[in-house]
């Protein structure tokens, strides 16, 4: 972990996930010497923190998916470095949280965990985006319907598959993102999160997940390969993805690993754009 | 079983003693009165858009729990969902050098003083609570949704 956060958590008060994002930054305020930043003062207050914030990385607990402790940060404009969900973290541990908001020994279990995850191993710390190599460049074939344009790159280098998410391949590496037909169905794109640096990941596996207001949409990468970098602009700024899914809102850069086998399984620009011109007739009438 | 539900918002303060207290005392009292049902209201929750939050502040009678002036809770609530039924100010129930005390608490932690201040804390939500009218209740019915039945 960094020498010193500052830590913003839910604080929530009617989940147990609440209960312990607070344990959680009141011990790593109190054992490592991070900075709490109390989401309520923090929001009638901000210039109290704003100190605190520009000098120290702000780390972030979200009790449970709605999110609060990071809707109230980009609501006051502060920068996230790092942010992980208590509920998230308790399914990968395979922890099944109490309804009560009591800390039993599950639930400490758990703290422990996370602790000891952020403070040893600091492999939930974000990485900063690396120079890949993959350069990309595009040119669009365009699909209006009713106000919205629907936008998909004819490029030679870049595959599709079903799940409207693209890859563009340049040497073994790829660089991956979502398709237009993504951004317009959940509209404002609010929350990203990237898949894990150095993670390798098979073709068809979640590589990160976009969240709007509406739902929640995993990207299903086209083809298998290891992390070497993501788009951490898109933690501050996620409306990149409405703006443009395949330039700057791109996810991430993988090193690729059976590109040969993956592409048998990938269709090529003709393909895919009508099957999404048939995606947006079918919901839109 | 309950008459009428009463929204109870604690302050979830981190910077200080009255904010550990604040939200101490509301869960005693969520955990414990039987006379009405309480519903604690997240107020990271309800700050951060939570329309069932705000809602329910708008139709039902609520008291707020601050640990200590700056009371974030009542100024929040009183911002979104109108005037407060009551509100509690820890800090004049435990004075205001407890109250301000920098020294966060966790549960494990807490001592028979720490304790005590809960009571007196919870105490003074119930009365506040008893001195809500059931008039207070508009009778209309609430909806998730914010129409008020509309």
């Amino acid at each position: 972990m960094v020498e010193k956060y500052a830590v913003l958590p839910c604080n929530g008060l009617d989940k147990c996930a609440g209960v312990i994002s607070r344990e959680i930054a009141l011990r790593l305020c109190g054992e490592a010497g991070h900075e709490i930043i109390c989401p309520v003062f923090s929001r009638i207050a901000e210039v109290k923190y704003r100190k605190i914030i520009s000098e120290h990385p702000l780390f972030v607990i979200d009790g449970c998916p709605t999110r609060c402790a990071s809707k109230l940060a980009v609501e006051k404009n502060f920068k996230i470095s790092n942010k992980i969900t208590v509920t998230e973290e308790a399914k990968k541990s395979g922890i099944e949280l109490n309804d009560t908001l009591q800390l039993r020994e599950k639930e400490q279990a758990l703290i422990g965990i996370i602790l000891n995850d952020l403070m040893n191993t600091g492999n939930k710390v974000t990485q900063t985006i690396e120079e890949t190599g993959v350069s990309c460049h595009f040119d669009y074939e365009t699909f209006q319907k009713g106000k919205f344009l629907f936008r998909v790159p004819v490029n030679k280098e870049i595959f599709f598959n079903e799940n409207d998410c693209w890859a563009y391949v340049s040497g073994n590496r790829a660089r991956i993102g979502v398709t237009d037909f993504v951004q317009q169905n959940l509209s404002d794109i609010l929350f990203f999160t990237p898949p894990e640096m150095g993670a390798e990941i098979d073709q068809f596996g979640e590589a990160g997940e976009i969240e709007s207001s509406k739902s929640v949409f995993e990207l299903i990468t086209p083809v298998s390969g290891k992390v070497i970098a993501v788009n951490e602009a898109l933690i501050q700024k996620p409306e990149l993805i409405n703006e443009n899914p395949y330039e700057l809102g791109w996810i991430a850069d993988l090193e690729l690993t059976a590109f040969e086998n993956d592409k048998e399984l990938l269709i090529g620009f003709d393909k895919y754009f009508e099957i999404m011109k048939r995606k947006v007739n079918d919901l839109n009438g | 079983m309950a008459e009428f539900k009463v929204g109870v918002i604690s302050c979830s303060g981190e910077e200080c003693l009255g904010g550990t207290i604040s939200r101490l005392a509301t869960r005693k009292v969520l955990d414990e009165l039987k006379m009405v049902e309480p519903v604690t209201l997240c107020l990271p929750l309800y700050l951060a858009g939570g329309k069932e939050e705000r809602n329910f502040a708008r139709v039902y009678p609520v008291i707020t729990v601050d640990g200590c002036h700056k009371c974030c809770a009542k100024r929040s609530t009183e911002k979104y969902s109108g005037k407060v039924s009551g509100s509690v100010d820890v800090s004049e129930i435990i004075g205001e050098e407890n109250a301000l005390d920098r020294k966060t608490v966790r549960n494990k932690d807490l001592t028979a003083e720490h304790t005590r201040m809960i009571d007196r804390v919870a105490g003074e939500i119930v009365k506040m609570i008893g001195n809500i009218s059931p008039d207070a209740y508009s009778g209309k019915t609430f909806h998730g949704c914010g129409c008020n039945g509309e």
